[in-house]
């Protein structure tokens, strides 16, 4: 059992090894990193017939430490939850490796790209992986500083610099409210390991605390409706979810297998894996759960149109990504939890294949050619079996949609679903199956109205030798591999729903498939069917007659169009109402504050000292003592230009200056004693 | 052996002190480098000795020496360590021998000077750190500021002589209220000055107040807390580089212990009355020095600001008077001692090669200095408190006593750790990525193998106790109760 361990710690030494020698090896890194993340796969694959056979079990690692009555023991908590995205991640990630050992041939850095990415992956298992939450902050917060390196991985690119710093910071504001919800949590139950807190939540609803303590005031309020909502603040961040979203578009700068890692496998996966592993807590705030469900739809929705209306394919898919985790995260909120699950996995498969393949086609678009000019230079036939392939995940039952279906229905068990709900989830799929149509026809159709990003161009033109194509049957095989994965989710999905009830079983979660035999007519199935096809057809009208091709001199783009393909405006409000205000109060501070008030307050008692201190030389020691001994020497005294240099109303003032500390000194010696 | 053991302490201070005299006889300058060198090292071992020899379960002094010194004032020589205490006395005992190697080049007049001068400080910090009786502690607490004052103006940068006395004077006007404090402590408390009897004593209320301002004002400017810290940045940024990690890894640490040793336990009642507004004063230096650090142009300056940020977080933790803000203090201070010493040495090194401390100078590090842009990452997301590394336990207790307490505590305390990370990320963003401004600084060397061993050992403690921090927490985890105890009366397990 304890070589289960290994399944976190092997990429982890990989990464180690990577990092310390790796810069003496040439490009040979991947033959590090691929074994390990093998070996964890397989693992993976024993962990998950352990647990189908055994149940769920625990690992002790070691106690972090002890400080008072916080003690924190590090764990490993494998649960059915766990094995299945401990499957996604090491698959993903595996991919991943065998895809860049080709991609990243005559970039720089290429041993550091792959002791990077293994780092990510360690992180993120450790964080599917971990049985107590300060151990999964460590692991969040590890991943961000991943994602920091791997956006940063062309450090030549000063956008690629902005946008690393960008995400971080991001996240960091984000992750304000993980932080405190893990410090709220403890506070509440006393510990910080989540088997046991999951346990005793339920118990712990007549618990209050004062939240306004510290002013005096007496505010009681249950814990476990503000908890949810700290949590789910962390999980807004590393899942890019409305006000948080901004950073993922920006994530598109790093290398393409890493945008495939970011998108399918590990990040943005974090927040509803978050969600999922806490859910017997998160339900017991209803609050919380209608504000993941808004937060939710309203990212869905929003990241949809706004997908629609791109024209470069990195950010097509990045909104895409937002949008469908939008999904996910509503699932969460509807009580959903099984259907979340499900629709990461197969939204991780899809996204993967997704993005490799569009590594691939970005790869062979020849430096140099216009904007809309490029020509495939993929495969005649992989051209078309990729499509194919791409196709098939589309189509409607199989991976991608069936997740949203089946919530769809699912959700008429929880009391806050209404029909209201049902309707934006259509909206939702109505803009998804146009957006996904959009995607595959810019990558696979000749789509002359399709932006290429500009940054891969150059760095193209910064590398003009390069191996000229993959090994296509290595890479079909990989692809296949993905896609086949993803079917078997679908054709199994009963009992996926099975397997994952042991953990989702606690009241008011919303059961996978619980209506479907009741019903007997699949209406809502049928219904999102339906949209979703009325979704294809229009795009495919709009694609036929005119591309979406959105310039600001275009006559047609509305008000809204604008809108929605400046992104919102997010990120030109974020930089003009938090970031540049921020740095100017800084420097305001600094120049006001610092310098002039305090600097110049310490300067000032300092030269009053020294003033003084000649006032008394002056007055005392050379005036009056010296006078009077002049005035005994009579005769001899030489002193006649000291007396005339004094100006009658400095004399003056220096007395009051010793006459004012005297008074002073005297007074507070007085009080003193 | 066994007298070795016995003075174990004495031996540590002695030791830097026949250093100096040793180095008086030697002419050489590589044997002058290479016995400051040894000296220190030798000291390090002795205070892991101490480490060995420390037993973490008792609550009382342990190593305990005393000697009659001036028996008619009841003065004596009186040292000894307790689970706090020698906390402090590692990292001191750690940061010398990296003090030494990292001015191994840099230093080229007046070496001996230097170097004894260096000593100088190190046997006065450990005393420091581990008298027992008030008047020692106020001697060596004065000590330390002569050859910290000759360190900044003989060896600084071109604004020395001003930083130098701004130090000095800041300094003084702390040691006086120091002075005064300790005076009527000696006078109310029955005429002696040793620090655990001191400890035992109950004084009236306003007595107690009146003390515990004086004492408090002069670790405040130690500390040093805002708003009297302007005296840091600029000592920071014109001592040499041993200057600087000295004093923002040791020496501001004194103000701290000070908190920890004399304030909470001699004036308990006096502590909790103005803890809530030195709780919001603490809270008002973490994002005030986060916004400094965010306004600086200059390497040096910024790594100060965020010191006076992170010292913030040290003062938030001592005086919520629970186990894990006060262990978060201490460790945090631990941490902030490894960090920004190391982040200063990381400036130094830049400092070395180009004589410039101005950001807008930098660029595209990572390409020409790959070793030191890998080291220089880790130090800095180590000190805004990434999780995983050092600063981040620290933090996080902290955070998790003040919680305690108050809610808008934590959470605008946070906002402090966001700052930090966008001053750190964004330094780094100018530093080390993007392309090399000129053709010079594409010819940048790498990291000698000198420079490489004073950052390595930081950097393995950096991981080391973020990962594992349980052997440093035991070690201060019955004297926190203790001192709890003493201030609060509650007894915690």
């Amino acid at each position: 059992m304890t070589y289960f361990a290994l399944i976190p710690f092997l990429p982890l030494l990989a990464s180690i090894i990577l990092l310390l020698g790796g810069h003496r090896w040439r490009e040979n890194g991947h033959l590090i990193g691929i074994p390990a993340i093998g070996l964890s796969f397989g693992l993976s694959v024993a962990a998950f017939i352990e647990v189908l056979i055994n149940g769920p079990f625990t690992l002790s690692l070691y106690r972090l430490f002890e400080s008072g009555s916080l003690t924190i023991d590090l764990t490993l908590f494998v649960d059915q939850l766990t094995v299945l995205l401990l499957l996604l991640v090491t698959g993903v990630s595996g991919v991943v490796h065998v895809y860049s050992s080709r991609y990243m041939i005559g970039e720089s850095r290429y041993n550091r790209f792959f002791a990077v990415i293994a780092l990510f992956t360690f992180s993120m298992i450790l964080l599917v992986m971990s049985g107590n939450l300060l151990m999964l902050l460590i692991s969040w917060e590890v991943m961000g500083i991943c994602s920091y390196l791997l956006i940063s991985h062309a450090a030549e690119r000063p956008s690629a610099c902005r946008a690393a710093t960008k995400a971080f910071l991001v996240n960091a504001v984000a992750d304000i409210g993980l932080s405190f919800g893990i410090i709220l949590t403890f506070l509440t139950f006393g510990t910080l390991d989540i088997p046991t807190i999951l346990a005793q939540a339920e118990g712990m609803q007549s618990n209050t605390i004062n939240i306004l303590g510290w002013m005096g005031l007496d505010f009681h309020i249950n814990p476990l409706t503000l908890i949810p909502f700290f949590l789910f603040m962390g999980a807004m961040g590393k899942s890019a979810q409305i006000p948080f979203h901004v950073w993922l578009p920006l994530a598109m700068e790093a290398p393409t297998p890493v945008s495939a890692l970011i998108h399918a496998a590990t990040m943005v996966n974090a927040g509803p894996f978050l969600l999922v592993r806490l859910s017997p807590l998160i339900i017991l705030s209803p609050s919380a759960m209608t504000f993941i469900t808004i937060i939710g739809i309203a990212t869905a929705i929003f990241a949809g149109v706004v997908s629609l209306t791109q024209s470069d394919i990195k950010k097509i898919l990045a909104y895409s990504t937002i949008s469908q985790i939008g999904f996910m995260i509503m699932a969460c909120g509807l009580g959903a939890f099984a259907i979340a699950i499900f629709h990461l996995l197969a939204h991780g498969c899809y996204k993967a294949f997704f993005f490799l393949s569009t590594g691939n086609a970005l790869r062979s678009v020849e430096p140099g050619h216009q904007h809309g000019n490029h020509e495939h230079h993929v495969h005649e036939g992989m051209g078309i079996l990729y499509g194919g392939a791409l196709l098939l995940a589309l189509i409607p039952p199989f991976v991608l949609f069936s997740g949203s279906y089946e919530y769809l229905w699912g959700i008429t068990g929880f009391v806050t679903a209404t029909i209201g709900f049902k309707i934006i989830a259509l909206i939702t799929v109505f803009v998804a199956s146009q957006y996904l149509f959009k995607g595959v026809t810019s990558l696979f159709v000749q789509d002359p109205k399709t932006y290429w990003p500009a940054s891969e161009e150059h760095s193209l033109e910064r590398q003009p030798i390069r191996p000229k194509i993959f090994n296509g049957s290595i890479l079909t095989g990989l692809f296949l591999v993905t896609i086949i994965f993803g079917w078997l989710l679908t054709l199994f999905w009963s009992w996926f729903a099975d397997f994952l009830a042991p953990v989702l079983n606690f009241p008011g979660v919303v059961a996978f498939g619980e209506n479907k035999m009741e019903n007997g007519f699949p209406f809502w199935l049928v219904i999102s069917l339906g949209v979703a096809v009325a979704g294809w057809i229009y795009a495919y009208s709009k694609h036929i007659r005119l591309q979406h091709q959105v310039s600001t001199k275009n006559k047609r783009s509305s008000f809204l169009y604008v809108f929605f393909w400046n992104q919102g405006y997010f990120d030109q409000i974020y930089d003009a109402y938090l970031v540049t205000p921020t740095i100017r109060l800084a420097h305001w501070l600094w120049k006001t504050i610092d310098v002039r008030v305090i600097d110049k307050s310490v300067y000032f008692i300092a030269n009053y000292s020294v003033y003084f201190a000649r006032s008394l030389w002056r007055i005392v020691d050379i005036r009056w003592l010296e006078r009077t001994v002049g005035q005994l020497l009579g005769p001899f005294n030489t002193d006649g230009q000291l007396k005339q240099e004094m100006q009658f109303s400095t004399l003056q003032h220096q007395v009051l200056v010793i006459i004012f500390w005297l008074v002073a000194l005297t007074g507070l010696l007085y009080y003193l004693i | 052996m066994t007298i070795l053991i016995d003075h174990l302490i004495s031996s540590m201070i002695g030791v830097p002190f026949i250093g100096i005299a040793i180095l008086a006889f030697i002419r050489d300058e590589k044997s002058i480098k290479r016995i400051a060198f040894g000296i220190t090292v030798v000291e390090f071992f002795l205070s892991l000795i101490l480490w060995r020899g420390f037993d973490f379960n008792l609550e009382s002094m342990q190593f305990v020496e005393r000697v009659e010194w001036m028996p008619t004032f009841n003065i004596q020589y009186a040292v000894g360590v307790d689970g706090i205490s020698i906390v402090l006395v590692l990292l001191t005992t750690l940061l010398f021998p990296i003090c030494i190697l990292c001015s191994w080049t840099s230093i080229k007049t007046r070496l001996r000077a230097f170097l004894s001068l260096i000593l100088l400080v190190e046997g006065a910090m450990i005393v420091v750190f581990t008298a027992l009786d008030l008047f020692l502690f106020f001697m060596l607490w004065e000590t330390t500021l002569i050859p910290m004052y000759f360190i900044i103006i003989l060896w600084g940068g071109p604004n020395r002589v001003a930083a130098g006395l701004k130090f000095v004077l800041y300094s003084l006007a702390g040691s006086l209220l120091l002075l005064v404090g300790i005076l009527g402590v000696y006078l109310n408390g029955g005429y002696t000055f040793d620090i655990l009897m001191l400890t035992e004593q109950t004084y009236s209320s306003s007595t107690q107040s009146w003390l515990f301002l004086a004492f408090f004002l002069s670790f405040a400017i130690k500390m040093p807390m805002v708003p009297f810290h302007t005296w840091l940045p600029e000592a920071h940024s014109e001592a040499p580089t041993a200057g600087s990690v000295i004093l923002a890894g040791v020496l501001l640490k004194m103000g701290g212990y000070g908190f920890l040793r004399f304030c909470l336990p001699m004036f308990p009642e006096a502590s909790v009355n103005f803890a809530p507004y030195i709780l919001w004063l603490s809270i008002i230096g973490i994002i005030y020095g986060g916004y400094m650090a965010l306004a600086q142009s200059d390497l040096k300056k910024l790594i100060a600001y965020s010191s006076v940020s992170h010292m913030g977080f040290v003062t938030l933790g001592i005086f919520v008077f629970n186990s894990q803000g006060i262990q978060g203090a201490v460790l945090q201070m631990f941490n902030h001692g490894v960090t920004a010493a190391a982040l200063f040495i990381c400036v130094g090194q830049l400092y070395d090669r180009t004589h410039n401390r101005a950001i807008s100078n930098y660029g595209g590090l990572h390409k020409p200095m790959p070793r030191f842009a890998a080291l220089f990452f880790l130090f800095s997301v180590a000190s805004f408190g990434l999780p995983g590394t050092c600063n981040f336990i620290g933090e996080f207790l902290v955070l998790v006593g003040t919680s305690y307490i108050s809610f808008a505590m934590v959470l605008i305390s946070m906002g402090g750790i966001i700052l930090a990370a966008a001053y750190m990320l964004w330094m780094l963003q100018r530093v080390v990525l993007g392309e090399p401004k000129t053709e010079a600084a594409k010819m940048l060397p790498d990291l000698s193998n000198r420079e490489l061993a004073t950052l390595i050992p930081l950097a393995i403690l950096v991981l080391c106790i973020g990962l594992y921090p349980g052997p440093l927490m035991e070690l201060m985890d019955v004297s926190v109760i203790h001192l709890i105890h003493q201030t609060t009366g509650m007894k915690i397990g």
